[in-house]
């Protein structure tokens, strides 16, 4: 019990964190946009602000993710749900969060894949691949781990830039997500040990 | 086991899982996932989750997702918009009804300044309804405006229904917003018309304004009228450069929200309470959007991978032998069924992935369909007993107002609606018209 408490209490600590740093996130989105108009009508277009902001608001979401959830902002359909007491709710909840668990294992699954090929690891165990790239980072430093990695992957556009930054950052942001679901699992299953843990800090509005 | 099978198969056991009260874009995920993972493993099955994301992230219009977001909580958490309703007030107190048909038009006006309904509701709410019940307007009727008006959100562009239908049926935004601009107004005008003629049968239900509260000096009147010139200014502001092609919808949506910043911090409303929430209910409610859309994208994926569509549509044309628009209208009756105990998203999330291509492959305009859509979740929003306005209103009424209360004063709103909804199927020009204008030139 101990240890759940203790996991919780880092694991919610960090998102949260990450999630009031990310919350801002909304600005630095304004200002690319806004940036991107100007250029666009007092002098050249610039050719990075779509990506740009396409990047930060995938940033935005999905490192918000946790602190969403934190919140208590994801919907649920409350036909039932609604009218249950405390107890029945992490009862059930303790049960169904394993649904949400094994669709971010997948996704993150999904996403390591992905990001391996974005540096140019194309079939084959991903993970495996990563133990390769660090083991060679930290033996080799950077020249030995470049060498592990094959054709590095960019977008379609005129500024190509290269996606395995966002897909790294897509890849944390899931694996946070992970650790927030097992967190809320953690925490019904401690309020059915008569824990009074309390609920999201904010309903939804 | 069919393709059919496996369709209808993937459909129950989401429903089940969302009635457990899971969060719903976790029970949607979970169903498209393990289900690509059961029927295609190794050859796609694992990435299709993730593919979603990209998909996601590729799609450009969905920046004006936390754009106006953020425009509306600007707008409801600082009270910017405290001066119209003043406005209204004192323009329309003369009339039987007249602070109930101004309200309506306070709610347009801020539909036109944000994507949801719920900055409609918070302002109606908070500001008109203690208000009318003052200027002692029927509690039933006031409740009734109050939800019926904030609900012109979704329709009036920027819409951020519409947004989300765009994304699921693959359809260009802008063309979207247009399309709603008429509905909207005309839906506005029929409650209007409904209150007018209500109040002048019963004109206990809505008192006029005494004399001198609203026998202003002309110039004072006038002066209030600026107060109008705040949204107007806003929408502009953001509608004049995307209609002339200047900058896309995206930078528009930008333009907008800095511009709601700038006029809360100008009027000194930018509170760091104001700031606070904005920021972080933007957060928040961007999330639990882009989380569900981000299932919804692979479920979706999986049912294109089946093919269950062209499925379904034989099932209703060849084999039921009906016409499209029976199946049209039988759509829409079982749409608003769902809607009544469904939340919108989890509607748009289960209807989309089956009734959009339907209603394509039977030869529809997806456009004037999405005006559909969008007017169906107004209905959805106010119907108990579950509705998102509802328990809005449920949360920010005062006691005096009983659920009873709330339940009743809707019907003859939801009536209108209905009737604007069979307008609008009847008449697709009244959607359709606007944006073939701006695109035809």
């Amino acid at each position: 019990m101990n240890g759940m408490r203790a996991y919780v209490r880092v694991v919610d600590g960090v998102n949260y964190r990450v999630g009031r740093f990310i919350m801002y996130g909304l600005f630095v989105m304004m200002a690319i946009l806004l940036w991107s108009t100007l250029s666009k009508v007092a002098f050249e277009p610039s050719l990075w602000t779509l990506e740009m902001a396409q990047f930060a608001l995938v940033a935005y979401f999905m490192l918000g993710g946790p602190y969403a959830i934190q919140l208590g902002a994801n919907v649920r359909m409350d036909l039932f749900y609604g009218f249950w007491s405390l107890r029945r709710k992490a009862q059930i909840d303790a049960l169904t969060v394993l649904f949400l668990i094994v669709y971010l294992g997948i996704l993150l699954y999904g996403a390591v894949a992905s990001t391996a090929y974005s540096l140019g690891h194309f079939r084959g165990e991903p993970f495996a691949f990563f133990g390769a790239l660090f083991g060679a980072l930290v033996t080799g430093g950077p020249e030995a781990a470049s060498a592990e990695m094959g054709h590095l992957e960019r977008s379609a556009s005129a500024w190509r830039p290269y996606l395995w930054p966002v897909k790294t950052i897509m890849v944390i942001a899931i694996f946070l997500m992970l650790l927030q679901a097992i967190s809320e699992l953690f925490k019904d299953i401690l309020r059915l040990r008569g824990e009074d843990i309390p609920g999201p800090r904010g309903s939804r509005p | 086991m069919s393709y059919e099978m496996i369709a209808i198969l993937m459909f129950s056991t989401m429903m089940v899982m969302l009635f457990t009260g899971q969060r719903v874009f976790g029970a949607i995920g979970f169903v498209a996932v393990v289900a690509a993972l059961l029927l295609w493993g190794d050859r796609g099955g694992y990435d299709l989750g993730f593919s979603a994301a990209i998909k996601l992230m590729k799609w450009y219009p969905l920046m004006t997702l936390p754009m106006f977001i953020f425009m509306g909580y600007v707008m409801s958490e600082s009270r910017i918009a405290d001066d119209l309703y003043r406005m209204f007030h004192v323009w329309m107190g003369g009339l039987h009804g007249g602070l109930a048909i101004g309200t309506i038009g306070l709610m347009v006006l801020i539909s036109a300044m944000n994507g949801l309904s719920v900055a409609g509701m918070a302002i109606g709410a908070t500001i008109a309804l203690p208000e009318l019940l003052k200027r002692g307007y029927d509690k039933r009727m006031v409740t009734g405006v109050i939800q019926a008006g904030s609900s012109l959100g979704i329709l009036v562009p920027p819409s951020v229904v519409l947004v989300l239908y765009a994304m699921i049926a693959r359809q260009p935004v802008g063309q979207l917003w247009l399309a709603g601009v008429l509905p909207g107004l005309m839906m506005a005008t029929l409650f209007i018309v409904y209150i007018a003629i209500r109040c002048r049968i019963t004109p206990s239900l809505g008192p006029v304004l005494p004399k001198e509260e609203r026998d202003l000096p002309l110039g004072e009147k006038l002066r209030l009228l600026r107060a109008g010139l705040l949204p107007l200014g806003i929408f502009f502001a953001m509608m004049v450069p995307f209609v002339n092609g200047w900058t896309s919808l995206v930078e528009s949506s930008a333009i907008g929200a800095m511009a709601a910043f700038m006029v809360a911090v100008l009027k000194g409303r930018m509170t760091w309470v104001v700031f606070e929430n904005s920021v972080r209910n933007t957060l928040g409610i961007t999330c639990m959007f882009m989380w569900i859309i981000l299932a919804a994208l692979a479920f979706g994926a999986v049912f294109d991978g089946l093919g269950a569509v062209k499925a379904i549509e034989g099932l209703f044309t060849e084999r039921l032998g009906l016409s499209p628009w029976a199946i049209l209208i039988l759509m829409q009756l079982s749409f608003i069924l769902m809607g009544t105990f469904l939340d919108d998203t989890a509607m748009l999330v289960i209807v989309a992935p089956l009734y959009v291509p339907l209603v394509g492959a039977l030869g529809f305009d997806l456009i004037w369909y999405g005006v559909l859509y969008t007017i169906t979740c107004q209905i959805a929003y106010m119907t108990p007993p579950f509705g998102y306005n509802l328990f809005l209103m449920r949360a920010m009424a005062p006691p005096e107002i009983s659920l009873g209360d709330i339940y009743r004063s809707i019907i003859p709103f939801v009536v209108v609606m209905a009737l604007a909804l069979a307008l609008v199927m009847i008449f697709p020009q009244i959607a359709l018209w606007l944006p073939g204008y701006v695109y035809g030139n």
